[in-house]
């Protein structure tokens, strides 16, 4: 049987009279890179914090690579790498401290950290910026900075909430190049993300969240196939076709604006 | 196509925008409270700013009336620096908001300064100063008609003056605070600048007599600045030579000439967009290694990182280490003072020189806890991913409270040594009993600080004065822990004192350092399930976006 690195059980999560995720049962493979995808306000980040331990949720079971969340906290957070929406930055480190510290707060000791980091900086292109404090970095070496951080301990699980916005192409193209050998020596990796375009060349699987309910999840292919088959036109769908058919974006035709001719 | 709407209908909008965000703020319960707050006060306050304008006017008819000039300069020297620096002291060192985030729409530039002046002249200094003047103008209008004929004129123009300085001052402080350096800097300047009033008092005891003719020099030069002109107008203008009080008026004309100059420099290139980013310009760096983390002695690794994080932190915080030295600077400046006094006086009180150690402590403890109350508020965006990793909050609060400990340690130790050289060698008991006390002190401070922090956070931004204080609660358990700490402390001491036996003060103060510390153990070790439990609450006010 396949080893799953992520599994969740009836997750909920409520916020007053807002039930913001419901009932969401997730399954990923260890070893997936997959997409967890929704329109605005759908849940995505909601759930990728209760997966990160962020955020409490009402009901239901978070299982990490086999470890409970909620009974192993420490544990699975030792297994995981985060980039959070915020990405989580001590803004008045220089980029060099923020790794090593980053680093150690993983359980590195002082020299490994201290050379992964210098690795990391070297690879994210940020070795030239070494004085620097993180707060004038760009948004772009920000977010290569928390991708680093977010690595530096070798995680099995990766989350990342948007990794791709806001970044440049250059940018983007590191950060990809980096969870691509990520996955090839067998982590998972567990993104959100806007750019769907993105999400399908780097992604094996994905699953669709809208207003808080899970309404698709498997390989683009199956999720290609089985929306094919209901529309009978035989034509290879892109992801953005999928995910407009599966969330009702096609549904509602988009109202003409009186003033824009 | 559509044209831009006319100048009214543009500040109707901006008017309704305004009432709009005031009436939408009153929606939390934080906002009412605010508002009832700000009622109270401005009603105390309106009632000082009432009497104080009755003195004005009072003043006034009796420097005209009794011939004393100096009388009214004094006055309006008064109106002007309450106008300029008033505004200035409750804003603080931050960025100012103003009408340039409206550029995006199509404002006209006369709407734009319009807008840039509103902004001073409906602000409540101004108008307690334009109430004060109109208080002067009914006492001179009382003391002479033909004082009136000129005082209208240079009030008139000095009040616009004092806008016009006020509105430039304020643009080019955004000009200059837009950057973050700058921003820090000029608020350590303000923190120095604050401090170095403590200096004043010794220094005019000790050099008052041979400053006193750069003193009577520099008051002279005074005369040739705006206040000084407007009474000069008045003055020669009642003296019935109107050559001299034209003279000094067109000289106050030339002044709103030169302000009005500059603020326009600012207005206009405010208007065309000038940027003034946070962003720094990328500078070639050299390359340098990367060093390992700091081992520190007799802690674990993760606390290890957490404290050099910590005095990282703390070092590029220049309002925090500032705030921290002030206590060692302020026993300086009454060692400036003692020195130069043949009394052994501290504030006033004469008190034997074995007091001044135990003051000086308690006073460097009441600086340094401070921090402890509130001990997560610059982590910022940085405390998702203490949550995000394998860290027990136990290690991130013991890191924060071996820092405390330490700063605490360095300060006392600077403080003994500047004790010793103001007041002489203190006695080994006071020594022993300060250091006892100061412990027990501490360690109340940290436990009640520990789950303040996590029950009353409040995120703090780096390098501002303006609203950077620790939540409602927090103050009050800070204040609360004092009281109990002082008045226990008190009490041990003058038992200890009446039964002739001092050692009963120091056992007694170890000894309740001894209860605490199990106290502080306990609360350590229940600070993790804690945090875990309070992480939305505490991601939610730290982490939140400036």
């Amino acid at each position: 049987m396949t080893e799953l690195a992520v599994e969740t059980t009836g997750l909920c999560r409520r916020f007053g009279e807002l039930e913001a995720v419901r009932n969401v049962n997730l399954r990923v493979e260890a070893g997936q890179f997959f997409g967890f995808l929704g329109p605005n306000g759908a849940g995505k980040s909601t759930t990728i914090k209760m997966l990160t331990g962020m955020l409490e949720p009402t009901a239901g079971q978070i299982r990490i690579l086999g470890l409970d969340l909620a009974n192993d906290p420490i544990g699975v957070k030792s297994q995981i790498g985060v980039v959070p929406e915020g990405l989580a930055l001590f803004d008045r480190l220089t980029g060099p401290e923020y790794l090593t510290f980053a680093g150690r707060m993983y359980g590195l000791d002082r020299v490994t950290a201290a050379e992964r980091a210098q690795e990391l900086l070297d690879f994210t292109g940020l070795a030239d910026r070494t004085k620097s404090l993180i707060v004038d970095y760009s948004h772009g070496m920000k977010k290569k900075l928390a991708m680093a951080a977010a690595v530096i301990h070798g995680p099995k699980v990766l989350f990342l909430d948007e990794p791709f916005e806001g970044v440049d192409a250059i940018a983007a193209g590191t950060l990809k190049a980096m969870l691509n050998r990520m996955i090839a020596r067998g982590a998972t990796i567990f993104l959100t993300s806007h750019v769907l375009e993105i999400v399908e060349r780097l992604c094996s699987h994905v699953a669709i969240i809208d207003r808080g309910e899970l309404v698709a999840q498997g390989s683009i292919d199956d999720l290609r196939s089985g929306v094919a088959a209901r529309q009978d036109d035989g034509q290879k769908l892109s992801l953005e076709q999928i995910f407009l058919k599966i969330v009702g974006g096609e549904r509602a035709a988009v109202p003409e604006l009186s003033w824009l001719e | 196509m559509i044209s831009a709407p006319g100048k009214s209908t543009q500040l109707f909008l901006v008017g309704w925008l305004r009432w709009r965000l005031f009436v939408n703020g009153l929606r939390t319960a934080t906002g009412k409270l605010n508002l009832a707050v700000h009622i109270i006060m401005g009603a105390g306050i309106g009632l000082g700013i009432v009497g104080l304008g009755v003195l004005l006017g009072l003043g006034s008819w009796y420097a005209i009336r009794y011939g004393k000039p100096p009388l009214l300069s004094g006055e309006l020297w008064l109106v002007f620096l309450v106008w300029l620096l008033f505004p200035l002291v409750i804003s603080g060192f931050g960025a100012e908001a103003d009408p340039v985030s409206l550029l995006r729409f199509p404002l006209r530039y006369s709407t734009f300064v319009f807008l840039a002046f509103a902004h001073g002249v409906f602000d409540p200094v101004a108008a307690a100063c334009l109430y004060w003047l109109a208080a002067m103008l009914l006492g001179i209008s009382v003391a002479s008609l033909r004082a009136l004929s000129w005082a209208i004129p240079a009030f008139a123009v000095l009040a616009l003056l004092n806008l016009l300085l006020n509105r430039a001052i304020y643009a080019w402080l955004s000009r200059w605070m837009a950057q973050r350096r700058t921003r820090e800097i000029l608020g350590a300047a303000g923190i120095l600048l604050a401090i170095s009033g403590q200096f004043i008092s010794p220094l005019a005891n000790r050099y008052g007599q041979r400053a006193l003719p750069w003193v009577t020099r520099l008051a002279s030069g005074v005369r040739v600045l705006p206040p000084g002109m407007a009474a000069a107008t008045i003055t020669f203008g009642c003296a019935g030579t109107a050559g001299k009080a034209g003279a000094e008026f067109a000289g106050l004309l030339a002044y709103c000439g030169g302000v009005g100059w500059l603020l326009a420099i600012r207005l206009r290139a405010e208007y065309r967009g000038e940027n003034l980013s946070e962003t720094r310009r990328p500078s070639a760096e050299a390359r340098a290694p990367v060093r390992a983390g700091w081992n520190v002695t007799g802690v674990s690794p993760t606390v290890a990182a957490l404290f050099e994080k910590d005095l990282r932190y703390l070092f590029r915080n220049t309002m925090a280490y500032l705030t921290l030295l002030t206590p060692a600077l302020i026993i300086l400046a009454l060692s400036v003072g003692r020195r130069g006094s043949p009394h052994p006086k501290i504030t006033g009180f004469m008190l034997g020189s074995s007091t001044y150690f135990p003051m000086g402590v308690a006073y460097v403890l009441l600086t340094v806890v401070g921090l402890a109350y509130n001990s997560l508020a610059y982590d910022g965006p940085g405390l998702a991913m203490l949550f995000a990793a394998p860290v027990r909050f136990r290690d991130v609060m013991a890191a924060k409270n071996l820092l405390h400990s330490m700063v605490l340690a360095a300060e006392v130790i600077i403080v003994f040594v500047l004790v010793q050289f103001v007041g002489g060698p203190t006695p080994l008991v006071v020594v022993g009993l300060t250091l006892a006390g100061a412990l027990w002190a501490l360690l109340m401070n940290l436990t009640a600080g520990n789950l303040v922090s996590l029950y009353y956070p409040r995120k703090l931004k780096f390098g501002q004065m303006r609203r950077q204080r620790a939540s409602g609660m927090a103050v009050v358990a800070t204040l609360g822990v004092q009281v109990l700490v002082g008045g226990l402390g008190a009490g041990l001491y003058l038992v200890s004192r009446w039964a002739g036996n001092m050692a009963w003060c120091g056992i007694g103060f170890l000894g309740l350092a001894g209860i605490t510390w199990v106290a502080y153990r306990r609360v350590l070790n229940l600070v993790t399930g804690t945090a875990w439990k309070r992480r939305e609450a505490l991601l939610a006010e730290l982490s939140r976006p400036d």
